[in-house]
C-alpha cells in the first residue's frame, strides 16, 4: 500500500485482513471506523469511516468545526460512546506486543505482528487498556471531575485502577473488574479501608505537583469547586497522566479556559508530552492550537477526516477547499490586508437521511463540480508517499469552471424537502 | 389557547400530545381519572342502589365469583328439650350486588361510586385552597424578599414540623363540636331535577336516591390549611427567579404596581409549577382524606376510609368490604399519579416528587 | 465556614424552630372552642369548683402570663398533668415515645435496604424487565393508603395464613436486649418481638420504600449522564466503584432533601400504622388524647414530635453537607 502512486484509490480497502500497513512507528491505526446515533429524529452518523495513524511520540492534530464529530471518534477511541450511540464497524489497531501474544491464538483475527484490533478484543480486556493505552483529557473540567469527592482521591483512583491491575490482571479484566459489591461493602463499612491506598494518594500528589500545581499536599484534599479552572484542568490532567499511557487523548481541552490559561495548559502538555514520549491526539476546533502543538494533522469535517499530512502540508499546501477556507478564516496578524473569508454556510446535520452519497461539503464548496455528488474516496496529494492525502477530486483534477454546479444546486434540493 | 392571564403555546400543546402518544402510562392515568371523575359525577344514574339503603337480610353477600360460608345458630325444640343447632350455610353472591354488601346490607359498588364524590370533591377543593394560600404565601416572600421572606418561610418551617395527619387529627379532633353544623348538605341536581329518577326507572333500577349529598367543609378548610407549605416553597422559589428578569425589572422601572406585576409577570411564570404540584397533591389529599375518614375524622360516612373501617371488623367474616373500597382508592391514586408524571414529563417544570401525607 | 460552624447554624435555625411549635401549640388551645374546666371539672361542679380549677390551672391569668409560664414550665421539663390520669405530661409521653421511634426506624431500614438497591437495578436496566417491575412497584406503593395496605397484610397473614399477630406489641427491643441475661428464653422473645413489629414495619415502610426507589431510579439516570461518569470510566475504574462511590453517592443528595421533607410523613404514617395494629405509641395516645380532650398530652406529643422533626432534620443537614461539601461553602 505505501507502494501506492499518486491519485491513485486508496479508500475500499477490504476490511478484516490485519492491520492496515503504515508507518513503522505508528503506535494507533485506525480504519473505517463508523459511529453512528439512533435517536427519534432519525440515524446520526456522527463518525462515518474514520482512516487516521498516530506515531510514537508525536502529536496528531485532529481540527474541525463543532459538530463535525471529532468529540464522537475520540470517545470511539476509548469505547466510551454511550447509548443511543453505538460503533458500527471499524477497526481499532493498537500496539502492544504482549497483547498480541496473548490472543494470536485465541482470537487470531485480533492480531497482527505486534498490533491488537482493541474492537475485537474482549471487553473486559478492552475496558483494561482505559488508562495504561488510553486516556482522556476533557473539555470541561468542572464537569469531568465528580464535585463530591476530594480532587486528590480522584486521581489516586486512577494510580490504584493501574497499580491493581499490575498486581492481577486477570481479575482486572473480569466483569467486576476485581472489585464486586461485596469488597465495595466491606470497605465502605470498615474504617481505615478504601478503594484507594495511601500509597496511591501520595501518588496523587506527586503528580499534581508535576502538573504544576502549588502546595499539592494540601490541594489534594480540596473539592473540585475550590479549584479554579485552569488548576481543574492541569489536576485532570495528572488523572489522565495517572495509568502512563500511551496515547493520551486530549478533547478540546483549553476551550473552556481563558485565553491567559489557555497557553499554561499547552504548554505543560508540550512539556509532559516531550518529557515521556506519550503520543498524544489533540482534538480542537482551534488551528492556532493545531500549529502550536502537533506534528501531523487530520480535517474533519462532517465525520470524514477530509484532508491528513504533516502540520506543513496542510497548513502550507492544502488541497481541500474546506481546508483552504479553514485556514483562510483565521486573521493573519502580519498581512492584516486581506478579508477575513468565512466559509458560507453551516456544519450539515449529519442525520443519515440528508446526507446523501456526495462529497459532504459539495454544498458550502465554492469550487464544487458534477463529479463532486458522488462518494469521494481518500487520494494521495503527493506522489510516493501516503502521508498527505485528502478526499477531494481536486487532488486529482484542476477545477474546472465548465463543470462547476450551478450555485443553486443543492438550494432546489432543500425546498424539495423543506416540506417535511 | 388563553385561559385568564395564562396563556398556554401551541409547543407546551404539542409537548403533551407526544408525551401522551409515547407513554402508554399517561393514558392508563387519564382512563382512569376519567372513569372515575364520571362514576362520581353520574353516581346518582349509575350507582345500582342507594348507597344508605340498609337491608340485614341481605348483609355480607360476597361479590361476584364467591361464594360464603357462614355458621348460623340457632335454637330448636328436638324431643322436647331446647338445642343449640349450628350450622353452615353457604351464602351465594348476587348480580344486584356485584361486589357484595356491607354488614348492613349497603351496596359496596354503590357505595363505592358514591365515595368518589367524597374523596375528589375534598381532593379538589383542599387543593384549591392550599394552593391559594400557598401561592399567595409564596409569591409575596418570594417578591418581597427580605423580612417579609424571613418571617414567611420560618412560618413554613413551623408548619413542616408538623406532620399533616397529626396536625390534620389535631384540627378536626378538637374543631369537631361544629361539624355538624359546618357540614354543608348540597342537593343533588341530578335527583332533585328528576333526571336521574327517570334514567333510573328506564333501565329498571331501584329508587330513589339520596336528594343532598354531604361536603365535609372542615375536612377540606383543614386539609387546605395543613398542604399550603408545598405550594409556598415552589411560588417562592418561582418569584425569586422571575423577578430578577430583564422584563420583570423594566415593568417595575415602568412603574407599574407589585400586584399587576405579580399577576401578570410572576405567576403567569410559575404556573406550571403549580399545576403539577396541584395534581400531585390531589391524590397526596385524597391519600388524607381517606386516613382521616379512616380514624373516624370525617365528616361523612360515604367515603372510602370511612368504609375501610367499618370493613376492618368483619375481616374474618367477609374480607371484601374492606378490600374493595382500599381498591378504589388506589386506583384514584394510582390514576392520579400517572397523569402528574405526565404533566411533570411533558412540560418539566423541574420539581422533585414532593408533597406527602 | 466549616462543619462544625454549618451544623452550629442550622442548630440556631432549628431553636427558633421549636420556639415556633411550642407557641403554635400554646395558641392552638385558645382557639379552639371549649374551656378546659370542661374537661377537668365534674359535670355538677359548683361555680365554686370551676373557679378553684380555673386558677389551679392558671387559665385566670393573663394570656402572656400564661405563655411564659408555659415556656418557664417547658424549659424545666415540665408539659403539665394529664387532665384524665394526673401523670406527668412529660413521663406519658416519653413512655410511649420509644415504641413510635422503633417502628419508623424498623420502617425506615426497610425502606432504605430495598429500595436503593432496587432503585439502582432500575436505572441501570432502563427499559427491562427488572425496570418495569420496579417502577410498578413504585407506583403502586406510593399509591396505597398504608392503613389499607396494614389491613390487607393483616387479612393475608394473620386472619388466613396465622404467621404474624394481627396487632399488639409483644416485646419492645429493650426487653428484648434484657431477655439475653432474663429469665425469659431470649430466642423466644426476640422471635415474638420481631413477629410482632414485621407487619407494621412493612405497612409504613412500603411508601417509604416506593418513594425512595422512585428518587433514586430518576436521579441515578440524570447523573449517569454528567460529565465525571465518562471521565471516570475513561480512566478504567471498575464499574462497581462509578456507579456507586460516584454516581449514587451524588444521587443521594436530591433523595435526603426530599426525605427530610418528608419526614412528616414518617410521623404521620406512624400514627395511623399504630391505629391500625393497636400499636402502643405516640399516635395511639395523640388520637386517644384528641377524643378525651387531654390538652397537656396533646400539646406534649405534637412538642415532641415538632421536636423530633427539627432534631432529625438537623441530621438530614449535616448527611447532606457531607454527600455534597458544595453545601457548607454557600
Amino acid at each position: 500500500m505505501s507502494e501506492t502512486t499518486s491519485g491513485t484509490e486508496r479508500a475500499g480497502t477490504p476490511t478484516g485482513d490485519g492491520a492496515p500497513e503504515g508507518h513503522p512507528d505508528d503506535v494507533l491505526r485506525v480504519r473505517d471506523l463508523s459511529t453512528r446515533f439512533f435517536t427519534e429524529e432519525g440515524q446520526i452518523n456522527a463518525v462515518e469511516s474514520l482512516d487516521f495513524t498516530v506515531r510514537d511520540g508525536e502529536v496528531f492534530g485532529i481540527v474541525g468545526e463543532s459538530g463535525s464529530g471529532k468529540s464522537v471518534a475520540a470517545l470511539s477511541l476509548v469505547d466510551l460512546v454511550d447509548s443511543p450511540g453505538r460503533i458500527t464497524s471499524g477497526e481499532v489497531w493498537y500496539r502492544d506486543a504482549d497483547l498480541a501474544d496473548e490472543f494470536r491464538d485465541d482470537v487470531p483475527e485480533a492480531v497482527d505482528g505486534e498490533f491488537v484490533d482493541t474492537r475485537r478484543l474482549p471487553e473486559g480486556v478492552r475496558r483494561a487498556l482505559r488508562g495504561p493505552a488510553f486516556s482522556m483529557v476533557f473539555q470541561d473540567p468542572m464537569s469531568s471531575l465528580n464535585p463530591s469527592i476530594t480532587v486528590g482521591e480522584q486521581i489516586a483512583e486512577a494510580v490504584e485502577v493501574q497499580r491493581r491491575a499490575r498486581a492481577n490482571p486477570r481479575r482486572t479484566r473480569s466483569r467486576t473488574q476485581g472489585y464486586g459489591m461485596g469488597r465495595l461493602i466491606v470497605d465502605s463499612l470498615l474504617p481505615n479501608r478504601g478503594y484507594t491506598s495511601e500509597s496511591s494518594m501520595n501518588r496523587a500528589i506527586e503528580l499534581l505537583e508535576q502538573v504544576g500545581i502549588p502546595d499539592p499536599a494540601e490541594r489534594a484534599h480540596e473539592y473540585p469547586h475550590q479549584f479554579s479552572g485552569g488548576m481543574l484542568q492541569r489536576a485532570m490532567i495528572a488523572q489522565a497522566l495517572a495509568g502512563e499511557p500511551d496515547v493520551l487523548i486530549a478533547d478540546e481541552p483549553t476551550t473552556a479556559l481563558d485565553v491567559t490559561i489557555q497557553a499554561q495548559i499547552l504548554n505543560l502538555l508540550r512539556d509532559l508530552q516531550e518529557e515521556q514520549d506519550t503520543s498524544v491526539v489533540m482534538i480542537t476546533h482551534d488551528l492556532g492550537v493545531i500549529a502550536r502543538m502537533c506534528n501531523r494533522v487530520g480535517v474533519m469535517y462532517a465525520g470524514q477526516i477530509v484532508e491528513r499530512g504533516t502540520l506543513s502540508d496542510v497548513f502550507d499546501s492544502p488541497v481541500h477547499p474546506y481546508t483552504e477556507g479553514l485556514i483562510g478564516s483565521i486573521p493573519d496578524l502580519d498581512d492584516p490586508a486581506p478579508r477575513l473569508q468565512p466559509i458560507e454556510g453551516n456544519v450539515p446535520s449529519l442525520l443519515d437521511e440528508e446526507m446523501g452519497g456526495r462529497c459532504f461539503f459539495a454544498d458550502r464548496c465554492p469550487k464544487a463540480m458534477s463529479d463532486c455528488l458522488q462518494p469521494i474516496p481518500e487520494y494521495d496529494a503527493e506522489p510516493g508517499t501516503d502521508e498527505h492525502a485528502a478526499r477531494c477530486v481536486l487532488t486529482e483534477r484542476e477545477y474546472d469552471e465548465a463543470d462547476a454546479l450551478p450555485p443553486d444546486h443543492f438550494d432546489r434540493n432543500e425546498e424539495v424537502r423543506g416540506d417535511e | 389557547m388563553k385561559i385568564g392571564p395564562i396563556s398556554i403555546s401551541p409547543r407546551t400543546i404539542r409537548n403533551l400530545r407526544k408525551e401522551f402518544r409515547s407513554s402508554g402510562l399517561a393514558r392508563i392515568g387519564v382512563v382512569l381519572v376519567v372513569v372515575i371523575v364520571l362514576a362520581a359525577a353520574f353516581a346518582p344514574m349509575i350507582a345500582p342502589h342507594n348507597p344508605r339503603t340498609q337491608n340485614l337480610d341481605r348483609a355480607q353477600l360476597p361479590p361476584l365469583g364467591f361464594t360464603d360460608t357462614e355458621q348460623r345458630t340457632s335454637t330448636e325444640m328436638v324431643n322436647g328439650s331446647v338445642q343449640t343447632v349450628t350450622e353452615n350455610v353457604t351464602v351465594n353472591a348476587t348480580a344486584q350486588h356485584p361486589l357484595g354488601t356491607n354488614s348492613l346490607g349497603q351496596d359496596i359498588l354503590s357505595r363505592a361510586i358514591y365515595g368518589a364524590r367524597t374523596s375528589l370533591l375534598v381532593g379538589l377543593f383542599g387543593t384549591v385552597l392550599a394552593a391559594l394560600l400557598g401561592v399567595t404565601v409564596g409569591l409575596t416572600a418570594g417578591y418581597y424578599r427580605g423580612r417579609i421572606d424571613d418571617a414567611l418561610m420560618r412560618t413554613a418551617d413551623v408548619s413542616l414540623a408538623f406532620p399533616s395527619l397529626v396536625l390534620a387529627i389535631a384540627l378536626i379532633g378538637l374543631f369537631s363540636r361544629f361539624q355538624a353544623d359546618v357540614a354543608i348538605a348540597i342537593t343533588d341536581p341530578l335527583v332533585t331535577t328528576g333526571v336521574a329518577g327517570s334514567f333510573r326507572d328506564a333501565v329498571g333500577l331501584p329508587t330513589p336516591m339520596p336528594e343532598t349529598f354531604v361536603l365535609p367543609t372542615v375536612v377540606i378548610l383543614v386539609v387546605g390549611f395543613v398542604n399550603w407549605v408545598w405550594f409556598a416553597r415552589i411560588a417562592r422559589g418561582e418569584a425569586l427567579s422571575v423577578r430578577e428578569e430583564e422584563y420583570v425589572k423594566a415593568a417595575r422601572a415602568l412603574g407599574a404596581s407589585d400586584v399587576r406585576i405579580v399577576f401578570r409577570h410572576v405567576l403567569p411564570n410559575s404556573i406550571t409549577p403549580i399545576l403539577v404540584l396541584a395534581t400531585i397533591q390531589v391524590a397526596a389529599i385524597i391519600l388524607l382524606e381517606s386516613a382521616l375518614s379512616f380514624l373516624g375524622f370525617s365528616g361523612t360516612t360515604l367515603s372510602w376510609g370511612f368504609d375501610i373501617a367499618q370493613g376492618r371488623d368483619y375481616l374474618s367474616s367477609s374480607w371484601w368490604i374492606a378490600t374493595v373500597p382500599g381498591i378504589a382508592i388506589v386506583l384514584s391514586v394510582i390514576g392520579i399519579n400517572l397523569v402528574g408524571d405526565w404533566l411533570r414529563d411533558a412540560l418539566d417544570p423541574g420539581i422533585e416528587g414532593e408533597g406527602g401525607m | 465556614m466549616g462543619y462544625g460552624r454549618f451544623l452550629l447554624k442550622r442548630g440556631v435555625q432549628g431553636v427558633g424552630v421549636v420556639w415556633g411549635v411550642v407557641t403554635v401549640v400554646f395558641i392552638l388551645r385558645f382557639i379552639t372552642p371549649g374551656s378546659p374546666i370542661d374537661t377537668v371539672a365534674p359535670l355538677d361542679a359548683s361555680q365554686e369548683t370551676r373557679q378553684r380549677i380555673a386558677e389551679d390551672l392558671g387559665l385566670d391569668q393573663p394570656l402572656y402570663v400564661q405563655y411564659l409560664d408555659y415556656l418557664w414550665e417547658l424549659l424545666q421539663g415540665n408539659m403539665g398533668y394529664s387532665y384524665i390520669s394526673s401523670i406527668p405530661a412529660s413521663v406519658q409521653v416519653f413512655q410511649k415515645l420509644p415504641a413510635t421511634l422503633e417502628l419508623a426506624v424498623a420502617a425506615s431500614v426497610v425502606a432504605v435496604v430495598i429500595s436503593i438497591p432496587l432503585g439502582v437495578i432500575s436505572a441501570t436496566r432502563r427499559h427491562q424487565p427488572a425496570d418495569y417491575a420496579a417502577t410498578s412497584f413504585s407506583l403502586l406503593g406510593i399509591s396505597t393508603p398504608n392503613f389499607w395496605l396494614g389491613i390487607m397484610l393483616v387479612l393475608v397473614f394473620a386472619v388466613e395464613l396465622n404467621v404474624f399477630p394481627t396487632s399488639g406489641r409483644a416485646y419492645g427491643f429493650m426487653q428484648s436486649l434484657a431477655a439475653i441475661t432474663g429469665p425469659e428464653p431470649f430466642f423466644t422473645v426476640v422471635t415474638a418481638w420481631l413477629a410482632s413489629l414485621f407487619l407494621p414495619a412493612i405497612t409504613l415502610g412500603t411508601y417509604f420504600t416506593a418513594l425512595i426507589t422512585r428518587l433514586v431510579r430518576s436521579g441515578m439516570l440524570d447523573e449517569l449522564s454528567e460529565g465525571y461518569v465518562r471521565a471516570t470510566r475513561a480512566k478504567g475504574l471498575p464499574e462497581t466503584l462509578v456507579r456507586y462511590k460516584h454516581v449514587l453517592r451524588n444521587t443521594l443528595v436530591p433523595v435526603v432533601t426530599v426525605l427530610g421533607l418528608q419526614l412528616g410523613t414518617l410521623i404521620g404514617g406512624a400514627v395511623i400504622t399504630e391505629a391500625v395494629f393497636a400499636w402502643p405509641g405516640l399516635g395511639t395516645e395523640i388520637i386517644r388524647a384528641i377524643n378525651a380532650r387531654d390538652w397537656p398530652i396533646l400539646q406534649g406529643s405534637l412538642i415532641v414530635i415538632g421536636t423530633g422533626f427539627v432534631l432529625l432534620n438537623i441530621v438530614v443537614d449535616a448527611l447532606y453537607a457531607y454527600l455534597d461539601p458544595r453545601v457548607i461553602a454557600e
